[in-house]
């Protein structure tokens, strides 16, 4: 547990970390584990008289660690949902670690190298197939086959999104999809109307570049997304496009000098600031965005930020769809939860997966943090019961465009997280001037080549 | 630290013992073979420590980087590429090469200026004056701090476009630059950060100025040398094993900086690659890229790399560092 988490004060026995099952005292501990040394021994017996399964006792006591990144807001959700479960399975104990995603996949590589990977993991678009394909997570599919993860009611694209090799690897925690947000406060200030969906990328380039020369040139229109692959990913979509056919690329190098075109352009007319400015904002986070920094209008997002990013500024913040035909936009995966696949109580494991995803108090819970809840019916639920704002606006938001979405591509292959950091600093060539948009696209296509090999 | 061996006690020299009788002569043996055991014993601790957390850990990045070895895939699927991972490091990797002359023109550049500055100050703070001790921890305090986080994140702070730098340029009507963000820049901030850290060198300068005898000087000035030369003639040659010490040390630590170059850069070595250090290169490709048997080869090439450059200091060492005990 972060040590800045603070332990509740009625719950003497959290000081561990752990979550345990109702009020357990020493000498309850101690048979416990008395019973655990007898159990798991007699049950590899049993299991070696069967099949390969073995036959585990439902009611044994089990222990499950759980691991994912986020903030502090996160960490008090997560663990209240998890409470939740260990307060019905009073035989298993959760042990949640967390911390900021810098540094979470070196962590969580460290620990599965060296095989005391988590039972439960959180893992993105960018980590999950280098962990599948890595074989490091559990195989999901025979307890989706059996609804002991029930994935009936959610939406199709959605689970498909946590498949790999024909194997459901991971189950999404939400649903969620790239928008921009923009300030709205600084619009009205201006006089600008704002962007709307089904915008095309010329027409909020215009528009930027108006708002650059109404402010006076300190203050831009857009951020430059040229360096941002999901905002490529979209930009080809858009136009029925893609961005990988399996673990190859799947456009052409024309295809990228016309977007560095795109960009080098819009920074011509003024819509974007200069490369150091955009520099700032590059790796994503919340807090460096320009919107948040108050230098641009807009900045190139996941709809799930809008609430966090609301957080960090005190103008009000709005959001819509990329520019582009809305199709290039498709029902992501925010993050997922991904087993292990050397996990020591699989079923428990996978009914923990199947209560954060499809239990309505849960869901209750966990709110739109991790995205729009998969079950339909949780999402009904929690979407009625928000009272935050922002998290409200995004429901919205979600709910207008779901109809508009394209179909959903597969999920990133290996090497992926290394090639989106290599398009970043090979746009970064073109937006600092020291590349023409061919020789960028040349070399791109030359590192993808071994970046993906 | 008695760099300056002017006044280092020889060593211990047992007198040479009368031929003694062969059983005593047996004995003598067996019984310095024990404490030689008792000294193992007690060292134990250490010897364990340094096998399992250095040298265990050295050997197996060694063979890894021998292998396709990722991390996350178990160890049945590791296999034997041979030198594939060096020749692909010499051939097919530009970012290799970007980093290391990054690297070079950080160390080149950074570590004589850091020197130069440490030593520098040590001279001013040697004079007795008043509150001469408060200024020597002043100077020393940057230095307590480390390579740390938080101090890479007040840089930040302070070297982008709206920072406190540019602000007090701007004082003097001079519009600054977006330091930090600018890729001809961003490294000399950094050179910046790690030059201001002297303390370390600057305290070892000051003991080393200590040990230089008064008589000199004395003798100088009845001579009439100026204070420059007594400088170049006194000073620098009684401080160069200081100076060596200094020097090896501080090449050591400042091709091996990672901290504030991976939080100044967001963890990119931007913009532009310009603070790509070698230790970022090789981190990405452990960690974003999960090429740990890369990896590691990219380490090796860096290891034999700081140790040429520790032979070479060595051996030119004798060129220009004096022992004042004339055994050098």
């Amino acid at each position: 547990m972060h040590p800045a988490t603070p332990a509740p004060a009625d719950e003497p026995t959290q000081h561990n970390g752990s979550l345990p099952a109702g009020g357990l005292n020493r000498r309850h501990l101690l048979r416990l584990l008395a019973g655990t040394a007898i159990a798991v021994p007699a049950a590899g017996l049993l299991a070696a008289c069967g099949d390969d399964e073995p036959a585990v006792d439902p009611n044994a006591p089990v222990t499950v660690s759980f691991f994912w990144w986020g903030g502090e807001a996160r960490a008090k959700l997560t663990e209240e949902a998890l409470k939740l479960y260990t307060s019905k399975h009073k035989n298993v104990t959760i042990t949640p670690t967390w911390q900021a995603f810098t540094g979470y996949y070196d962590k969580l590589a460290t620990i599965s190298a060296g095989g005391n990977a988590p039972d439960i993991f959180q893992l993105d678009d960018n980590g999950l197939a280098e962990y599948a394909g890595r074989n490091v997570t559990l195989d999901l599919s025979k307890y989706t086959a059996s609804k002991k993860i029930d994935v009936s009611n959610h939406p199709e694209s959605l689970t498909k999104y946590g498949q790999l090799g024909g194997k459901q690897v991971a189950i999404a925690t939400g649903e969620n999809t790239p928008a921009i947000i923009f300030d709205k406060t600084k619009l009205a200030e201006l006089g600008v109307e704002a962007p709307q969906v089904g915008w095309t990328y010329d027409q909020i380039i215009t528009w930027g570049a108006g708002i650059t020369t109404k402010s006076g040139g300190k203050y831009w229109g857009l951020m430059d997304p040229s360096s941002d692959y999901k905002a490529l990913w979209l930009w080809l979509r858009a136009q029925g496009k893609e961005f990988y056919d399996g673990p190859k690329i799947a456009f052409t190098e024309a295809d990228l000098v016309a977007w560095f075109q795109l960009w080098v352009d819009a920074r011509a007319k003024g819509a974007t600031p200069p490369a150091d400015v955009c520099h700032e904002a590059v790796t994503g986070s919340v807090a460096t965005q320009l919107v948040v920094t108050k230098k641009a209008a807009v900045s190139f997002m996941w709809s799930n930020q809008l609430s966090e990013m609301q957080k960090a500024t005190k103008n009000d913040l709005g959001m819509t769809a990329y520019p582009g035909d809305p199709k290039g936009q498709w029902a992501r995966a925010s993050t997922y939860w991904a087993a292990s696949r050397t996990t020591k109580a699989p079923d428990v494991v996978a009914d923990i997966i199947n209560f954060l995803a499809n239990d309505v108090e849960a869901g209750k819970i966990l709110g739109v943090d991790r995205g729009l809840p998969n079950n339909l019916d949780v999402r009904k639920a929690v979407s009625d019961a928000l009272t935050d704002q922002k998290m409200k606006d995004t429901v919205a938001f979600e709910n207008e465009i779901t109809p508009k979405f394209g179909p959903a591509p597969a999920p990133p292959p290996k090497g992926h997280s290394g090639l989106r950091n290599t398009l970043r600093d090979i746009a970064e060539t073109v937006s600092y001037g020291k590349a023409t948009p061919e020789a960028a696209a040349k070399q791109f296509f030359t590192e993808a080549a071994s970046a993906l090999a | 630290m008695a760099l300056t061996t002017a006044s280092r006690p020889a060593l211990p020299v047992p007198a040479p013992a009368p031929p003694p009788a062969r059983g005593r002569r047996k004995k003598n043996y067996a019984s310095r073979r024990s404490e030689g055991l008792a000294g193992y014993v007690f060292l134990s601790p250490w010897l364990i420590g340094l096998m399992a957390i250095t040298a265990f850990p050295m050997l197996l990045s060694l063979y890894l980087s021998f292998t396709n070895y990722d991390v996350l895939s178990s160890w049945e699927f590791v296999e034997w590429v041979g030198f594939d991972n060096y020749k692909k490091i010499f051939t097919l990797d530009p970012t290799f090469w970007q980093s290391v002359r990054v690297t070079l023109t950080f160390g080149l550049i950074a570590i004589p200026l850091k020197l130069a500055a440490s030593l520098g100050v040590a001279l001013l703070l040697n004079k007795e004056r008043r509150g001469v001790g408060l200024f020597r921890g002043m100077f020393y305090l940057p230095s307590l701090l480390g390579g740390s986080v938080a101090l890479a994140l007040v840089w930040v702070a302070m070297f982008n476009r709206e920072g406190a730098f540019n602000a007090g340029l701007s004082l003097f009507g001079i519009e600054g630059n977006n330091w930090i963000n600018d890729p001809d820049w961003a490294l000399s901030t950094l050179m910046v950060l790690t030059i201001w850290q002297f303390g370390a060198p600057m305290v070892i300068f000051l003991a080393g100025l200590k040990q230089v005898p008064t008589e000199l000087y004395e003798a100088a000035q009845v001579d009439g040398a100026s204070k420059t030369r007594q400088f170049f003639h006194i000073t620098l040659p009684m401080l160069s094993p200081v100076i060596f010490f200094n020097l090896l040390l501080e090449t050591i630590n400042g091709f091996q900086g990672f901290t504030s170059a991976f939080v100044i850069s967001n963890g990119t070595g931007g913009p532009l690659g310009s603070t790509k250090l070698y230790t970022l290169h090789i981190y990405d490709k452990a960690f974003t890229d999960f090429q740990m048997g890369y990896a590691s080869a990219l380490a090796w090439i860096f290891l034999a790399a700081i140790g040429l450059i520790t032979i070479v200091f060595f051996s030119t060492g004798k060129f220009w560092v004096h022992y004042s005990d004339g055994e050098n």
